[in-house]
């Protein structure tokens, strides 16, 4: 072992000390800066991806559509059977309506599903009635729009399509269609919760006068993140259809969400920033503290090199023991999340924001090793730097200066 | 009379004071011999530190030079070739606080590149009295003890030449009078030379040759 390798060792944690102060506080600060880096980025990771995930459930993994509704459905559907990607297919037809109960009304937007489809991700979102329900005399609805028009499961409500609104103006009396509601759901997303009704689309057909048209299908893939290259490959020969990648749906929702991420890594990068510099300064003092050491070790032979190597390193070990700290804080924390924050909850009375607001069941976590490499590579890189400034200010000294220093 | 293995000549060096230049040292010229024991007394504030840095590389002159033999054909600056050739004995005996006795010693000869520099420092510390205490720490011995622990980590590379800045200043009359005569002996037994700054007249007069440094002159005492 190289002497200012080991003398390093023996200087950050002398022997025979309980509490080697600087060493403890400087890691523990570049601990705590690396955590709250970290913690805030697989926070953003986690409702990144939940709301990905909620983004493909609520608008599917790839949609195809066209310029009119799609009257070869079935064609359609078989030749999409055959690619290997496509794990499963779900005609739809989808429209506004005007919706009513008494004397509440909303506008719907509805859509027509094939209710025995067990890949219909609503079925995953139910909070009230059963979605197995759903039959050509009972509707489905968002929790936004059952809570507009007071409804509960059991209730009646009636549906006026835009084809009826043209049979009033050729002068016949429309009857609205009467539904039951069966099931109400909530995706979190409150376009979907506010303005979904989910009838079948059989019935969809009869009260738009669709005959056996459908207006998209979709495709779930059994590799969602490589939904634009499959799409891009299945539209190839189908130039009548348009098949949207579940990240062409939401893009500019996706990009904000990366954007506030890429925000928040470098606010929170701040703070490990000024724990190093913090770092930098308690160095310099050691430094200093150390100059007649420093003129006894140049007197005994040592090259500037390994008086750079002698504190440069120190840096180095406090920036590596920090990074660790902060790995092991990061996922205690995280662990811990829902504890901490209910306490959060119950000092400042807020409530539970996570499950009102983001309608998840809790804080939501995606770990990314690429985040925590990025971590470790800059805080080494800042915390090395931060020791390698004095001791390039030591190596410089002449030793008989660094002799005279108290 | 033996080789030189030490040679200063015109040694001049000043410093910047509120003032204006303050000529420290003014053409000094001096020789050390291969085992013999030089002696330098003067005044606090005559230079006599100064002087001995410059003797050991740790400062360069104003002008003039310092040469310093590393083997039998080679005379190098001091400067240049730190760690090689001189050991250095200081009043506040300058020990690393972290290492022990025997790491302390060891650590000069892991800095010049010697190997096997373990079984060379146990020998030193048995040597100036101290095998008992190799895996003490610097604070849990005595100033005399830790001034024997730097004659031994000053002896490790063999130099030819030891600079001591009054080793015994930081030190009682009777531990000063135990270091001195461990010094004077260790280096009449290893054939070293040896430069001794002192205030002490006791002391200096136990070394063969004696100067005195008054008005930046070195002069025969």
């Amino acid at each position: 072992m190289a002497w200012f390798f080991h003398l390093a060792l023996r200087q950050l944690f002398p022997p025979g000390k309980r509490f080697p102060a600087f060493a403890i506080v400087s890691i523990l600060g570049v601990g705590l800066g690396v955590a709250s880096l970290l913690v805030v980025q697989t926070v953003m990771n986690g409702f990144g991806e939940e709301h990905r995930l909620r983004i493909r459930e609520s608008f599917g993994e790839c949609v195809v559509v066209a310029n009119r509704p799609i009257s070869n459905v079935d064609e359609l559907i078989s030749s999409l059977n055959l690619e290997e990607e496509v794990l499963s297919i779900s005609p739809y037809a989808e429209g506004p309506a005007l919706t009513r109960r008494g004397s509440f009304s909303g506008v719907a937007f509805v859509r027509g599903i094939v209710p025995t489809d067990e890949e219909i991700p609503a079925r995953g979102y139910v909070v009230a009635g059963d979605f197995n329900e759903l039959d050509d005399g009972r509707v489905v609805l968002g929790i936004g729009l059952a809570r507009d028009l007071r409804v509960k499961v059991g209730d009646k409500i009636d549906l006026w399509s835009p084809v009826m609104v043209d049979q009033a103006e050729k002068g016949k009396a429309p009857l609205p269609a009467e539904l039951e509601v069966c099931a109400i759901v909530r995706t979190g997303f409150s376009e979907v919760d506010n303005r979904a009704a989910m009838i079948s689309l059989r019935r969809f057909r009869e009260l738009w006068s669709l005959g056996n048209k459908v207006h998209g299908v979709i495709l779930r893939l059994d590799d969602p993140s490589q939904a634009p290259a499959i799409a891009a490959r299945l539209n190839q020969g189908k130039p009548d259809l348009r098949f949207v990648p579940w990240q062409e749906i939401k893009k500019n929702f996706l990009e904000a969400i990366r954007f506030e991420k890429t925000m928040l890594f470098f606010l929170m990068f701040i703070i490990t920033l000024v724990a190093s510099f913090s770092i930098g300064s308690t160095l310099f003092s050691a430094v200093i503290r150390r100059s007649r050491e420093v003129g006894v070790l140049v007197a005994l032979g040592a090259k500037p090199w390994q008086l750079v190597g002698l504190f440069g390193l120190q840096g180095l070990w406090i920036g590596a023991l920090g990074t660790s700290l902060g790995f092991v804080l990061t996922w205690t924390i995280l662990s811990f999340r829902d504890s901490i924050l209910g306490t959060i909850n119950n000092l400042f009375g807020d409530g539970d924001m996570v499950a009102s607001v983001y309608q998840f069941a809790r804080v939501p976590l995606h770990y990314e090793p690429m985040d925590f490499l990025i971590a470790a590579v800059f805080t080494l890189l800042v915390t090395t730097l931060a020791g390698l400034v004095p001791a390039l200010w030591a190596a410089g000294r002449k030793p008989s200066e660094a002799m005279r220093d108290v | 009379m033996s080789e030189i293995v030490l040679q200063a000549k015109g040694l001049k060096k000043s410093f910047k004071s509120p003032t204006g230049l303050l000529t420290v040292l003014r053409s000094i010229d001096l020789e050390v011999y291969a085992g013999e024991s030089v002696s330098i007394r003067g005044s606090s504030g005559s230079g006599k530190t100064t002087l001995l840095q410059l003797l050991g590389g740790l400062d360069v002159p104003d002008s003039g030079e310092v040469k310093l033999k590393l083997s039998s054909r080679t005379m190098l600056s001091p400067h240049r070739c730190l760690g090689q050739g001189v050991g250095f004995v200081f009043q506040n005996y300058q020990l690393m606080p972290e290492l022990n006795a025997w790491e302390n010693v060891a650590l000069a000869a892991q800095i010049a590149g010697q190997g096997e520099s373990e079984k060379e420092a146990q020998a030193l510390l048995a040597l100036v009295g101290l095998s008992h205490r190799i895996h003490h720490m610097p604070t849990q011995l005595s100033g005399g003890e830790c001034q024997r622990v730097a004659i031994a980590r000053a002896l490790i590379n063999q130099p030819a030449v030891i600079l001591a800045d009054e080793p015994t200043g930081n030190l009682d009359e009777v531990t000063g009078k135990d270091v001195m005569n461990l010094l004077l002996e260790v280096v009449a037994q290893r054939n070293t030379a040896l430069v001794l700054v002192t205030h002490s007249k006791e002391f200096a007069e136990r070394t063969q040759r004696r100067f005195f440094l008054s008005s930046g002159v070195l002069t025969p005492a």
